[in-house]
C-alpha cells in the first residue's frame, strides 16, 4: 500500500486563472474558429484544467509561428470531443490513435507525440505481483479494468488484442472501465480488478507514482510498439497551412521556446507522421472491434 | 503566627474569588470544549456527507485520482488527520493522511490494508482523535465508506491557550479585586477599628478621648456608642473618684485624698526644703450633740465646722474630714510655729462660734494636735501617728487645747499602750488585788465600813496607781471586766467575813460610767442574791461625770438601784459640775467631799467656807457626808464641828489588804475609838455604822 500525503498549500493563482480561462473557452469555441482563428482540440485524457495548463503554451506557440490566432479548446468528456470531430470543429486536433483511424476520412495525420523520449508506446496489461497471475490465460474468468473506454487505443484495444491473440474471448473475462489508464492501474493496485489495461508509460507517470506504490505491480503482457498519439488537421486545410503547422510542431525541439512549450505539455518532442504509420493500429482495431469505424 | 483581621479577610476574599473564578473557568472551558467538540463533529460530518455525496461517480468510474483529489482536499482541511475511502469489503481505495502527524502516520503505515479501518477506528477512541465514518451509497447500493479522522489537537491547543489566557485574566482580576477589597477594608473598616483600639488604650490609661464619627454605618454607630460609653465611664469615674476621695457629708477631701495630698506635699517640700504642718482637729463631746440633738444636727454641725475651718485656710492649704468628728488640716510652707499657733487659734475661735442646731444654740469646742514636716516625721505614716498623738494629748489636757507634738508624747503613748497590754493579762495573772480603807464616824471615830480600793502590783514596774491605769482601762473598755471583778471580789469578801462571824459593815465601791450603762442593776441584784448580801451593805460611788453622759439611762439605772435597796453616793463632790440639779433629780444618800477641799482645812478660808457650805447643804437635803483625805486632827475637828458625818484618811486608818482588814475587824480594833487629839463629839449612830464606803482608787 502506498499512502500519498497532502501538502498544506493553497491552490496556486495559476490554477485559478486557468480554470477561469477554461470556462470562458468552453462557452464559445466555435465562434472563435469562425472568425478566422484556428481551433486546436485536445482529447480529454486529462481533465480540462490540466489540459489547458499543458497545451495553452503550445497553441500560443503555433499561433505565433503561423501568425494566426490558434485557440485551444477542451471538452468535458469524450462524447463532446467526438461530436467536435464529427462536426469538424477542430482545425488542429490531438487525439488517440483509434480516434484518428475513425476520423481519417476528414482528418489527416501530420505528426505524433514523443513522450518520455519515445515516439511509440505499447498496450500493457498490469497485475499485482501478489496476484499470482503470470499469463494471459489466467485472466479467464477474471475482471480486467481497462483505462478509458472501448475506444482507448492503449487502455483497451491493444490489451484486448493481446488477450484475443492469447486465445481468450471477450466473454471469458469481465471488462470494467476506468476513466483513464492511470485509474485502471490504481484500481488493480487497490484490488478492484485482477488486471489493468493501460499504456506502457502509465506506470512511469508521476501522478501514478504519487498515488500508489508501483513496485507492487508487474507487467503481464506488452503489445507491439505503436506510434504515439497523432496530431491531425482537417483534410480540407490548405496544404501550405498544413505544412506550416507540421513544421511548427516538428521544430519545437529545435528552439528554446519550443522546448519550454514541450516541457509544459509534458512531451519530449513531436515528430512527423503519415497515415500508413497507423496501419498497425488499424489491425488491432479491426481485430477487437471487428470494424474500423463502428457506429 | 497570628494573622490580623485584614489578612484573614483578604485571604478569605481571595479564596472565595479564586474558587469562584476557578468554577467559572471550569464552566466556560467545559462549555467551550463541548461547543468546539460539537463544531468538530459538525465539520467532520459536513466533510463526510460531502464526500459521500460526490464520491459515487468517481467510484463507479474507477476514477481513483479523482477520489484522491477528494480525499486530498478533505485531508487538507483544518483538523482533518486523514481521509480514507474504502471499498465495501474494507479495502482502502483512496487515502490521505496529514503529514505533520508523524506518530499517527507511522501507526497507520504499520497497519495492513485490511486492518486499516479497524486501526483507524481504534485511534478514534483516543482523546486526540475523532473518528467518523460515512457510507457511500449509489442507488441504494453500498459503494464504500468514507472514513475521516478529526484531530482534537488544535482544539486542545485552543483550550490550553484559552485556559492560560483565562487564568491570567482571572488571576489579574483576583489580585486586583483582592487588593481593592483589602484597601477598602483597610480604609473603611480597619482604620475606624484601629482608632477605636487606640481610644480604648487611652481609656485604659485613664484618658477619655472622643472618637471621630466619620460614617453612619455600623462602625459609625460603634464609634458613637464608644463615645457615649466613655462619657458614661468618665462620669462614673468622676463619681467614683469623688466618692473615693471626698467626704459625702461635708464635700471635703476624705482620708484617702488627704493622705495623697500629704504625700504630694512631702515630695514638694523635699524639693523646696519647706516645712508644712498637719493639724488634727477633733470635736470635744461631739457624741453629746448626736445624743441630745440627733444625728441630723450632728451632721449639720460637721458640715458647719468643715466650712468654718476651710474659711480659715489659705488657698494653698487643705482641709479634710478623716471620719467621725475628726478633721485634718494641711498648712503649706510654714515659717514658724507661731504662724501655726495663730491659725490654730483662728480655728478654735471659728469652731466655737455659737450656731443654731435643732432650735438650740450650740457651742462646739475642739482639740487640735499639730505635727510639723520634717521635724515630726518624714512620711505620711509617721506624721499621721504623731499628729494623732498630739491631738490625743490636747484632748486629754483640756477641751479646746492646742498641742504641738513632742517626742515625750510618743513615750507616754508607748507607755500607755504597754500598760493597756499588761492590763489585759493582769486579771488572769492575779496582779490585781482589793484593799480596804476604813471609813469612820467622824464624831465617834468608830469604823463603820470601808471604801474598796483596787491595787495593781506589776511584776516589773511594781505598784501602779489606780489614777494611772484606771483611765487606760476606761478608754480601752477593760473597765467593765475589771469593775465586775471588783464587785465580785468585794461581795465574796463581805460574804466570807460574815460567814466567819465578822461584822464587815458597809463596802463602798466606785462604779465607772461605762460599767454603769450595761444592765448594771440587774447583774448587781443577781450577785447580791448569790452571796446573800443585804443591799444596804453596799454603797455605790458615782461621779458627776456619769450623770452628765445620759440622763435618761442614768436616771433609770439609779432608780433601779434605789429600788434594789443599795445606797448611792455622789463621789468627788465639788470638783466637777457640782450641779445642784443632780442632787435634786437623782436621789443620793451620801455626798463625798473631795480630799482636795479637806487638805486646806481648817486654815484655808476658801476650803473651809466651801466645806461648810457643802455640809450645810447636805444637812438641808438630808444627805450624809463623808470627808476624804483626813490626815490631821485639825481637819477632823473642823469636820466634826461643822457636822460632817463620816471621815476617812490616814489619820484614821490606812488602806489594808483583805487579810489585814479581816484581822483588823476581828481584832476588835474597829470597836476601839481611834486615838484622836480631839475628843469624840458623840456616839456613833446606826447610819454611821452602816455608811460604809469603799473606793476603787
Amino acid at each position: 500500500m502506498t499512502v500519498q500525503f497532502v501538502r498544506d498549500r493553497p491552490r496556486t493563482i495559476n490554477e485559478v486563472a486557468a480554470l477561469l480561462w477554461f470556462v470562458a473557452m468552453t462557452a464559445m469555441p466555435v465562434a472563435r474558429a469562425a472568425e478566422g482563428a484556428l481551433v486546436m482540440g485536445v482529447f480529454p485524457r486529462l481533465n480540462a484544467s490540466e489540459t489547458t495548463t499543458r497545451y495553452a503554451p503550445l497553441a500560443d506557440y503555433v499561433s505565433e509561428q503561423l501568425g494566426r490566432k490558434v485557440s485551444l479548446v477542451t471538452s468535458k468528456d469524450f462524447e463532446a470531443f467526438w461530436r467536435g470531430i464529427e462536426e469538424q470543429r477542430y482545425d488542429i486536433v490531438q487525439y488517440n490513435q483509434y480516434h484518428y483511424i475513425r476520423s481519417a476520412k476528414t482528418y489527416q495525420v501530420i505528426a505524433h507525440n514523443k513522450e518520455f523520449g519515445k515516439s511509440t508506446l505499447a498496450g500493457v496489461l498490469y497485475v499485482r505481483k501478489d496476484s499470482n497471475i503470470t499469463s494471459l490465460g489466467q485472466l479467464r474468468g477474471r475482471t480486467v479494468l481497462f483505462g478509458g473506454g472501448e475506444d482507448a487505443m492503449m487502455g483497451y484495444i491493444a490489451p484486448v488484442y493481446m488477450m484475443l491473440q492469447a486465445g481468450l474471448k471477450k466473454e471469458e473475462f469481465k471488462s470494467r472501465f476506468a476513466v483513464n489508464p492511470l485509474n485502471s492501474v490504481i484500481g488493480v493496485y487497490h484490488k478492484q480488478a485482477d488486471a489493468a489495461g493501460s499504456g506502457d508509460g502509465a506506470i512511469e507517470q508521476p501522478a501514478l507514482k504519487n498515488a500508489i506504490n508501483t513496485d507492487e505491480l508487474t507487467v503481464l503482457a506488452v503489445s507491439e510498439q505503436l506510434l504515439h498519439l497523432p496530431w491531425a488537421v482537417k483534410r480540407t486545410m490548405p496544404a501550405r497551412l498544413r505544412e506550416s503547422i507540421q513544421s511548427a510542431l516538428v521544430n519545437l525541439e529545435n528552439s528554446e521556446a519550443g522546448k519550454k512549450v514541450l516541457k509544459s505539455a509534458v512531451l519530449t518532442g513531436i515528430g512527423k507522421a503519415e497515415d500508413k504509420d497507423y496501419d498497425p493500429h488499424r489491425k488491432m482495431v479491426r481485430a477487437v472491434t471487428g470494424t474500423l469505424s463502428p457506429q | 503566627m497570628q494573622f490580623g483581621l485584614r489578612a484573614k479577610f483578604t485571604v478569605t476574599v481571595l479564596v472565595i474569588l479564586t474558587v469562584t473564578m476557578a468554577a467559572t473557568t471550569y464552566y466556560f472551558i467545559h462549555t467551550s470544549i463541548e461547543r468546539q467538540e460539537q463544531q468538530l463533529h459538525e465539520r467532520g460530518r459536513a466533510l463526510g456527507r460531502l464526500i459521500s455525496l460526490i464520491s459515487p461517480q468517481a467510484i463507479l468510474a474507477f476514477d481513483y485520482l479523482q477520489l484522491n483529489d477528494y480525499t486530498r482536499e478533505v485531508s487538507s482541511q483544518p483538523d482533518v488527520v486523514y481521509g480514507l475511502v474504502v471499498s465495501p469489503q474494507g479495502v482502502p481505495i483512496s487515502s490521505y493522511i496529514r503529514g505533520s502527524n508523524t506518530s499517527l502516520r507511522d501507526r497507520i503505515e504499520a497497519a495492513r490494508p485490511n486492518t486499516l479501518p479497524s486501526t483507524l477506528q481504534s485511534l478514534g477512541g483516543e482523546d486526540e482523535l475523532l473518528h467518523l465514518e460515512f457510507p457511500i451509497i449509489h442507488n441504494e447500493v453500498l459503494l464504500g465508506r468514507f472514513l475521516v479522522g478529526m484531530s482534537r489537537e488544535s482544539l486542545q491547543k485552543q483550550i490550553r491557550r484559552q485556559l492560560t489566557v483565562q487564568m491570567f485574566v482571572f488571576a489579574a482580576i483576583v489580585l486586583f479585586l483582592g487588593a481593592a477589597i483589602s484597601a477598602v477594608f483597610r480604609f473603611s473598616v480597619l482604620r475606624p477599628i484601629e482608632k477605636l483600639i487606640a481610644a480604648s488604650d487611652e481609656v485604659a490609661r485613664g484618658q477619655y478621648p472622643v472618637v471621630e464619627v466619620t460614617s453612619a454605618d455600623e462602625l459609625g454607630m460603634l464609634a458613637r456608642a464608644f463615645n457615649a460609653m466613655t462619657d458614661e465611664v468618665k462620669l462614673k469615674q468622676a463619681k467614683l473618684h469623688r466618692q473615693a476621695n471626698f467626704d459625702a457629708l461635708t464635700g471635703l477631701p476624705n482620708r484617702m485624698m488627704a493622705f495623697e495630698r500629704i504625700t504630694l506635699e512631702i515630695n514638694r517640700a523635699k524639693r523646696s526644703g519647706e516645712r508644712f504642718a498637719l493639724m488634727f482637729i477633733d470635736l470635744d463631746n461631739f457624741k453629746d450633740v448626736n445624743d441630745s440633738l440627733g444625728h441630723a444636727a450632728g451632721d449639720q454641725l460637721l458640715v458647719d465646722i468643715g466650712a468654718r475651718l476651710q474659711a480659715c485656710m489659705r488657698d494653698a492649704d487643705s482641709v479634710a474630714r478623716l471620719g467621725g468628728d475628726e478633721f485634718l488640716v494641711l498648712v503649706s510652707n510654714v515659717a514658724d510655729e507661731g504662724e501655726i499657733e495663730r491659725i490654730a487659734a483662728r480655728m478654735l475661735e471659728a469652731a466655737s462660734e455659737p450656731r443654731e442646731l435643732g432650735g438650740r444654740k450650740v457651742v462646739a469646742k475642739c482639740s487640735i494636735g499639730i505635727a510639723l514636716y520634717p521635724d515630726n516625721g518624714e512620711d505620711v505614716e509617721a506624721l499621721m501617728a504623731n499628729v494623732d498623738n498630739a491631738m490625743y494629748q490636747a484632748k486629754a489636757k483640756q477641751s479646746g487645747s492646742v498641742m504641738f507634738f513632742t517626742k515625750e508624747m510618743n513615750i507616754r503613748l508607748r507607755e500607755r499602750m504597754e500598760l493597756e497590754q499588761d492590763l489585759h493579762v493582769a486579771l488572769e495573772l492575779g496582779q490585781l488585788a482589793l484593799h480596804f480603807q476604813p471609813i469612820y464616824g467622824a464624831a465617834s471615830r468608830r469604823p463603820t465600813g470601808a471604801e474598796v480600793l483596787l491595787r495593781w502590783r506589776h511584776p516589773e514596774r511594781g505598784f501602779i496607781s489606780p489614777a494611772h491605769f484606771i483611765p487606760v482601762a476606761e478608754a480601752s473598755g477593760q473597765i467593765v471586766e475589771i469593775g465586775e471583778w471588783v464587785l465580785e471580789q468585794a461581795c465574796r469578801c463581805w460574804s466570807g467575813w460574815r460567814d466567819r462571824g465578822i461584822e464587815p459593815g458597809f463596802l463602798a465601791i466606785n462604779i465607772s460610767g461605762v460599767q454603769f450603762r450595761r444592765n448594771f442593776s440587774r447583774r448587781l441584784g443577781e450577785r447580791l442574791s448569790t452571796y446573800g448580801i443585804p443591799p444596804k451593805a453596799l454603797e455605790l460611788e458615782i461621779t458627776e461625770r456619769v450623770l452628765v453622759e445620759d440622763h435618761d439611762q442614768v436616771a433609770e439605772e439609779l432608780s433601779s438601784l434605789r429600788a434594789l435597796g443599795v445606797r448611792l453616793s455622789l463621789d468627788d463632790f465639788g470638783t466637777g459640775y457640782s450641779a445642784l440639779t443632780y442632787l435634786k433629780r437623782f436621789r443620793f444618800d451620801v455626798l463625798k467631799i473631795d480630799q482636795s477641799f479637806v487638805a486646806g482645812l481648817p486654815d484655808n478660808p476658801d476650803d473651809a467656807s466651801l466645806v461648810k457650805a457643802i455640809l450645810a447643804m447636805a444637812t438641808g437635803l438630808d444627805l450624809k457626808v463623808v470627808a476624804e483625805g483626813v490626815e490631821k486632827e485639825e481637819q477632823l475637828h473642823f469636820l466634826v464641828t461643822h457636822g460632817c458625818d463620816f471621815a476617812q484618811g490616814y489619820l484614821l486608818a490606812r488602806p489594808m489588804d483583805e487579810k489585814a482588814y479581816a484581822s483588823y475587824l476581828e481584832s476588835g480594833q474597829a470597836d476601839e475609838p481611834v486615838c484622836l487629839t480631839l475628843p469624840p463629839t458623840g456616839e456613833t449612830t446606826a447610819e454611821e455604822a452602816a455608811a460604809v464606803s469603799f473606793k476603787t482608787f
